[in-house]
């Protein structure tokens, strides 16, 4: 998995994640130094599409463990598989003259393996996306914690399980809860922020074919403004940009106006009451005076 | 006076690149980041893989490494501007830097023409002088004064210049050392400097007496410590066989228990109810006896206190007193040594177990329930033995599980009364070496 920053940068681009030169340079540098990466970051800013991005960069499998609060070793590690067990059992009955024995039934062929255990004994390095780490448990977090110090693990009917390979690992955190500060002592740390408006406008002509510059930045720069008011309860992701995108040009729009955004405003914020606050306080006159003011870095001049 | 100014200019890159990492880590430190030596030393591994001339990869290196939360991002940036100035400011600074020398130089000069002795200068220090120009014109003024008296006293001779000289010297001493108790929070930064990076597999460490283990080996086997108190604290809390609701039906255990039914599940085994609310309580004896293990009691609660969210922590002596609010700020492991240390005041008290457990079960009565896992650090001497086991036997019925960990050498346990009486009525486990504590994580723990 040797990879330079510069070819790290151009493959980024051409799985079509479109990130700044800080982040591609921590995402190197993890990968260098083999340590975990922890993305934070407002919901929908590409945190989880990191981690998927990887193992389409370095064509290997992605492991997903989604994280919840209640999540116990049994999702995460392994569990034993007691339908088979129990055909064991049954089909030994009726063969009368051999005792079945414990060790037969909790060997390596009645685990179920789970997320953690499954990138662990992978042949291959896989990427490991722990997903929402915030959301699980503090004793399952200190649990994760020695994984992913020593990459190995004790089943008490096996013993140890050392990693075959070391995972490349992504935990990703909506910031509900601090984590500890052990577990970020293992990690590179990267916050991802909403990007810059001509970083979205890349995203957006990288995941929306067939749009146009200019509803491009229009739609980029509206996105923009409104994640800057401070009273909206749920500032609008990218997934949410994406959407509105993909749906202003499927009703064959290559422009914004105040009225289309009024119109179509429930593809961006998802609130009720964010909607109400729109209606209130922006309107289709606030989307107009946003599309001809030019200084927050949206230059219409530079589109056809 | 601005902090030292410092660049990485290419040309002296290799030699002051670590020493500037060092002091950059220890301004963050001051400024409440949480920095240990493994970000210092994954600061260092980035920048081995970066373009250091490139001034946003060199940034960006360090942020990722040192920084770990969003609200420390604005911090780190002030800092890491205000530390790492372009060459050109560099430049400009170390000129103002340069003419900051020369009025320092015309302050000296002043100092030592007015601290004179018939005439003669004074034997001070450049130092000494420096701290002179620094008094208040006051202060000042009754120094000359007191000079001037004592040349023109009656019968004064020249022998006196050495007496006098002294009598100067401890003033200025006695201004300085009032000085820096005001602003002492400047002091205590230095945390585990360069030299620690030692390796912790050292074979030797396991086995040695914990109170002999040298300075030198220290750095190494506080890290080792910490290490088996995390691993001691997961196994506490680990969660095996609970499953999402109470009284789930535990497969694992069923099916052990009916294999000699040939697979028809007879006896159903349950989980048992889902413990959420796992905590740790961990008593910490700071009597006299047990000072010479201070630096293990802290570091083994440093590392629990890495990976345990419901750490709380008692010092007790012949009373008890909550640490953990001392241990919630994030500050840096060296910083909390030092404030736990500080704020017990109690340290170097005598031991009343049962007084310090029934003050805790009066004052914090939440915190003792099924769901605690209490850790006791304690030597064992304590006065009125015969109450403390009472108190221990009520609070080993109200929690969980007491677990007793006992520096004292194993072979010195037969010698005292209250190891026997208190090791039969919760579990002790020896840990005067590290290889000790060790086992008890590895063992039946
Ligand atoms: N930098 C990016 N380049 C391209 N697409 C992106 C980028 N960031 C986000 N996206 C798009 O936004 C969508 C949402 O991103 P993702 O699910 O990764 O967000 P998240 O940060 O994990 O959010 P949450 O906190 O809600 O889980 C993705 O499906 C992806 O298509
Ligand atoms: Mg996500």
């Amino acid at each position: 998995m040797t990879t330079t920053l510069s070819g790290l940068r151009k493959k980024f681009e051409q799985v079509g994640y479109i990130c700044d030169e800080s982040t591609a340079l921590t995402v190197y540098l993890a990968l260098d130094l083999k340590k975990p990466l922890l993305i934070e970051g407002a919901p929908g800013v590409g945190k989880t599409e990191m981690g998927k991005v990887l193992a389409e960069i370095l064509e290997t499998e992605l492991i997903r463990l989604q994280c919840y609060e209640g999540l116990d070793e049994t999702k995460a590690l392994y569990e034993w598989n007691y339908q088979r067990q129990l055909l064991r059992i049954q089909m030994n009955r009726n063969l009368e003259d051999e005792q079945i024995r414990e060790e037969d039934l909790f060997s390596s062929d009645y685990l179920l393996e789970r997320p953690l255990l499954k990138a662990i004994q992978a042949e291959k390095p896989v990427v490991l996306l722990i997903d929402e780490v915030d959301k699980c448990d503090p004793e399952f977090e200190a649990f994760l914690f020695e994984v992913l110090s020593d990459f190995q693990v004790s089943i008490p009917e096996l013993g140890t399980v050392a990693a075959k390979n070391i995972p490349v690992v992504v935990l990703t955190s909506n910031n509900e809860r601090e984590l500890s500060d052990g577990l970020k002592r293992r990690c590179l740390y990267l916050y991802l922020d909403f990007p810059e408006v001509e970083k979205e406008v890349e995203i957006i002509k990288a995941k929306v074919p067939g749009i146009g510059d200019r509803l491009a930045w229009e739609t980029a720069r509206v996105v923009a403004r409104l994640r800057k008011k401070q009273d909206l309860r749920k500032k609008p992701s990218i997934a949410e940009t994406l959407d509105w995108a993909r749906a202003l040009v499927a009703l064959n729009r290559n422009r914004l106006d105040g009225k289309l955004v009024a119109d179509t405003l429930n593809l961006v914020l998802k609130t009720h009451a964010d909607q109400q606050y729109f209606k209130r306080e922006i309107g289709p006159e606030g989307v107009e005076k946003i599309l001809k003011n030019t200084e927050d870095g949206g230059d219409i001049c530079r589109c056809q | 006076m601005p902090v030292s100014i410092k660049d990485i200019l290419p040309e002296s890159r290799e030699s002051r690149l670590e020493e500037n990492i060092a002091t950059f880590v220890d301004m963050l430190r001051r400024e409440g980041l949480p920095l240990g030596t493994t970000e210092m030393i994954d600061a260092l591994k980035a920048l081995g893989r970066v373009d250091l001339a490139n001034r946003s990869e060199f940034k960006a290196a360090l942020q990722t490494t040192l920084v770990k939360s969003y609200r420390d991002q604005a911090i780190f940036s002030r800092m890491f501007d205000h530390f790492f100035v372009p060459q050109e400011e560099h430049q400009r600074k170390s000129e103002t830097a340069a003419s900051y020398r020369q009025q320092l130089e015309n302050l000296i000069n002043q100092a030592d023409s007015e601290l004179q002795f018939k005439g003669e200068s004074l034997q001070l220090s450049e130092k000494e002088l420096q701290q002179y120009s620094s008094l208040s014109q006051q202060q000042r003024d009754s120094l000359q004064d007191f000079l001037q008296k004592t040349e023109t006293g009656k019968n004064v001779e020249s022998r006196f210049r050495p007496l006098l000289e002294t009598v100067v010297k401890s003033h200025l001493r006695y201004c300085r050392t009032k000085k820096s108790s005001e602003q002492e929070s400047f002091h205590n930064a230095d945390g585990s400097g360069a030299g620690s990076f030692a390796g912790s597999e050292d074979q030797g460490l396991r086995e040695k007496d914990i109170e002999a283990i040298r300075a030198a080996d220290m750095p190494a086997a506080e890290q080792l410590l910490q290490k088996l108190s995390r691993k001691l604290a997961v196994k506490i809390l680990r969660r095996r066989r609970t499953g999402p609701r109470s009284g789930t039906l535990d497969l694992r255990r069923s099916m052990r228990e009916n294999m000699r039914f040939g697979g028809i599940i007879f006896k159903l085994k349950h989980k048992p109810k889902r413990r959420s609310k796992q905590q740790i309580l961990l008593l910490c004896d700071v009597s006299a006896s047990m000072k010479q293990y201070s630096t293990f009691v802290l570091h083994f609660l440093l590392g629990l206190q890495e990976v345990v969210r419901n750490l709380t922590c008692f010092s007790f002596s012949d009373d008890v007193e909550n640490l953990t609010p001392g241990l919630k700020g994030r500050k840096d492991l060296q910083h909390i040594l030092d404030r736990v240390i500080r704020q017990s005041q109690n340290w170097g008290g005598g031991t009343n177990l049962g007084r310090a457990l029934s003050e805790m079960a009066r004052k914090y009565p939440d915190l003792i329930n099924a769901k605690t896992t209490v850790i006791v650090v304690s030597d064992t001497k304590t006065v009125s033995l015969d109450r403390s086991l009472k108190e221990l036997e009520k609070l080993n019925e109200r929690v969980k599980r007491v677990i007793w960990l006992n520096p004292l050498p194993l072979d010195q346990w037969p010698d005292y009364r209250s190891v026997n009486a208190i090791s039969e009525i919760v579990e002790m486990w020896p840990c005067s070496t590290i290889g000790q504590l060790e086992e008890v994580l590895t063992g039946r723990l």
